[in-house]
């Protein structure tokens, strides 16, 4: 296949999940719902279910506001939108981690606002390093394992999640490969790309590696002249396809990448253990470098530099999910890193209900003039 | 400049929310004409301004060899050969016209913007407000409206105040209830006017201090016509604020000189 060809099945799975989910249940598929953010979805995978990702959708928030104060993560509001609308009818379950006080809430009022979808809570420690904390993340997955097999009648096996670690590590894998690769093809477009992390989501991961993979080799046989101002971007969610093309119209490239819908889920990979749960505990236990992740040291702010050095990015932009508290508190540290590197930092708040990107423009144009200057 | 490049008119138009301005240069310094409405974006404004402008010299339209259009109604202007974000053009104007400035604040219509220069009259840091009109024209507006005062009467008010009223600087909602209930209760109308005024700084200053505050300080747009304001800035980040009467029409000002360097390349 073409490139073009492969970036518009990613394009048509991107923006079609409902389809996506109406595929699968019609092939006699389970689908499980899966909220942000590292979720056990290889617990799902390995159930023979689907595990489909869910980061909300830019919609009117009507319905939820029953439930929520207008000052709250819109990304946790419109997931719960989405499920009392019917988007979801059909799916066997949702798995909500309990990584942020907006997580916490969305998974409580959900039993209320959408019974027909039974909520099954990850609850993660704050601590990931001590044996205590692998424990507690055992009996984590131990809870969503039973609520699985309450929900959907599959049942769990060790050896069949281990089978899908090792699939989900391939995918990770590709993922990494693809941030590489995409470094170095400005030709695609902030909305192309946007469309190749998002439909990740909505394919099994065996598939959408496939399709990678196609891709990665399709543009290493290829080459470009186009030169774009190459930016870092960073924050929780970057899917809006308004913001997206003011930063194509603008010619930026993101060249690198610290967002959790993205590349933050890829960076690491469960090991090798006696059991794929506690390969799976090693993994959360590994995990860094994340707002939601607790770390007194924010090593985090530091990785954003050096990343964004390696790629030869310009500038940083902080694409701030409004109330999203964890990402607020690690902006000022992240601010000072770059600004004492001479980086730019850009930031941009958004939410679910925006339809206006004006100002978003206004500030993108001139991030731009500051970065040519 | 050489020779070749005399008698090149530029022209730079600033759409607003609330006002449109254009500014008519001749060889990227001398200003030819200049002109303000009090219509902005979707409105008449845009078109009307420059028929008004060509109507009162004596260069055609033809004539005009470049023309840069930017603020917020920039996108959609018809007739211009490109457009800018406002940042950029107050920059370039404001530092085209004192390359001292090395910070600049905006409040306009609808948005508040501080800039940071370097010593080139490159931005190298700025910061805008987010979507409440709180700190911005349209506040003061509100807030004259309740007072029954023309805009332009604030400034004179300020002036008269004793003990300044504490009014809510985070929410123009809230701000007006505050306002009423100040008035109810009995307050002077002028310490009144001295707190929306401290409000509006207070506001601004929170994010002047983000991007931080060198000299020399300059204020344009629309509201640094009200010395009220501009007053309580100089109290709020304890620097003198520098300001003229052409302060409003900077970045037409700005776009009209990047319309000329265009042109020469």
């Amino acid at each position: 296949m073409k490139t073009a060809e492969i970036l518009e099945q990613f394009h048509q799975i991107a923006s079609s999940p409902s389809r996506q989910k109406e595929a699968f249940l019609q092939a006699g598929k389970k689908v499980v719902l899966v909220a942000p953010v590292y979720t056990p979805e290889e617990i799902i995978h390995s159930m023979g279910l689907v595990p489909m990702a869910t980061w909300g959708a830019d919609i009117e928030l009507k319905l939820a506001k029953k439930y929520f104060p207008a000052f709250i993560c819109s990304i946790v509001q419109s997931i719960v939108e989405l499920g009392m609308n019917g988007t979801f009818d059909g799916a066997s379950a949702i798995v909500v981690p309990s990584l942020c006080d907006s997580l916490k809430v969305l998974g409580e009022n959900w039993k209320y606002a959408v019974p027909s979808i039974p909520f099954i809570p990850m609850t993660y420690p704050q601590n990931r390093k001590p044996a205590y904390a692998l424990d507690f993340v055992k009996a984590g997955y131990n809870r969503v394992i039973s609520d699985l097999e309450k929900a959907t009648g599959a049942k769990f096996e060790d050896e069949k999640l281990k089978k899908s670690i090792e699939i989900y590590n391939q995918h990770n894998a590709a993922m990494r490969k693809l941030e590489q690769v995409l470094a170095n093809h400005p030709e695609i477009t902030a909305v192309q790309r946007n469309d190749i992390y998002k439909s990740a989501g909505f394919m099994l991961k065996e598939d959408h590696t496939k399709l990678v993979n196609e891709l990665i080799d399709t543009l290493e046989e290829s080459s470009t002249d186009v030169q774009k101002i190459k930016i870092m971007t960073s924050g929780i969610l970057t899917d809006c396809p308004s913001l997206l093309s003011i930063l194509d119209e603008n010619g930026f490239q993101i060249v690198a990448n610290d967002v959790a819908s993205e590349s933050r889920q890829y960076r690491t990979d469960a090991p090798a253990a006696d059991t794929g749960l506690d390969s799976l505990a090693l993994k959360f236990s590994a995990m860094d470098n994340c707002s939601v992740l607790y770390d007194v040291e924010k090593k985090r702010v530091n990785m954003i530099v050096e990343q964004a050095r390696q790629y030869g990015a310009k500038g940083v932009l902080v694409v701030l999910t409004k109330f999203c508290d964890p990402e607020e508190f690690d902006y000022p540290l992240m601010k000072k890193a770059c600004e004492k590197e001479n980086l730019p930092v850009l930031l941009v708040e958004v939410d679910r209900q925006m339809t206006n990107y004006e100002q978003a423009r206004t500030m993108l144009e001139g991030f731009k003039d500051m970065l040519q200057a | 400049m050489s020779n070749a490049s005399a008698n090149i008119y530029t022209l730079g138009i600033d759409i607003g929310s609330t006002t449109s301005k254009c500014v008519l240069l001749k060889d990227g310094k001398r200003i030819v004409a200049h002109e303000l409405i009090k219509a902005g974006t979707g409105t008449y404004g845009p078109q009307r301004i420059l028929d008004q402008l060509f109507e009162k010299t004596a260069v055609k339209r033809e004539e005009v060899a470049y023309t840069v259009v930017t603020g917020y109604g920039r996108v959609s202007f018809q007739g211009a050969d490109c457009d800018m974000s406002e940042l950029s053009c107050h920059a370039k104007g404001i530092y085209s016209f004192d390359n001292s400035v090395r910070t600049i604040i905006d409040i306009g219509g609808q948005d508040a913007k501080v800039i940071q220069l370097n010593d080139k009259g490159q931005m190298t840091n700025f910061a805008m407000n987010d979507k409440c009109a709180a700190g911005t024209g349209r506040f003061l507006d509100v807030m004259a409206n309740i007072l029954i005062l023309d805009i332009s009467e604030l400034e004179r008010e300020y002036f008269l105040s004793q003990h300044p009223v504490r009014i809510s600087s985070t929410c123009t909602v809230f701000a007006e209830s505050e306002v009423i209930s100040q008035l109810a209760n009995g307050a002077n109308r002028a310490d009144v006017v001295a707190g929306i005024c401290n409000s509006v700084a207070s506001r601004v200053a929170s994010f002047a201090k983000r991007v931080g505050v060198r000299e020399t300080v300059f204020m344009s747009g629309g509201v640094a016509q009200n010395g009220g304001v501009r007053r309580a800035l100089e109290l709020e980040l304890d620097v003198p604020i520098h300001y003229n009467e052409f302060s409003q029409m900077m970045g037409a000002y700005g776009a009209a000189v990047y319309a000329y360097e265009k042109a020469m390349k």
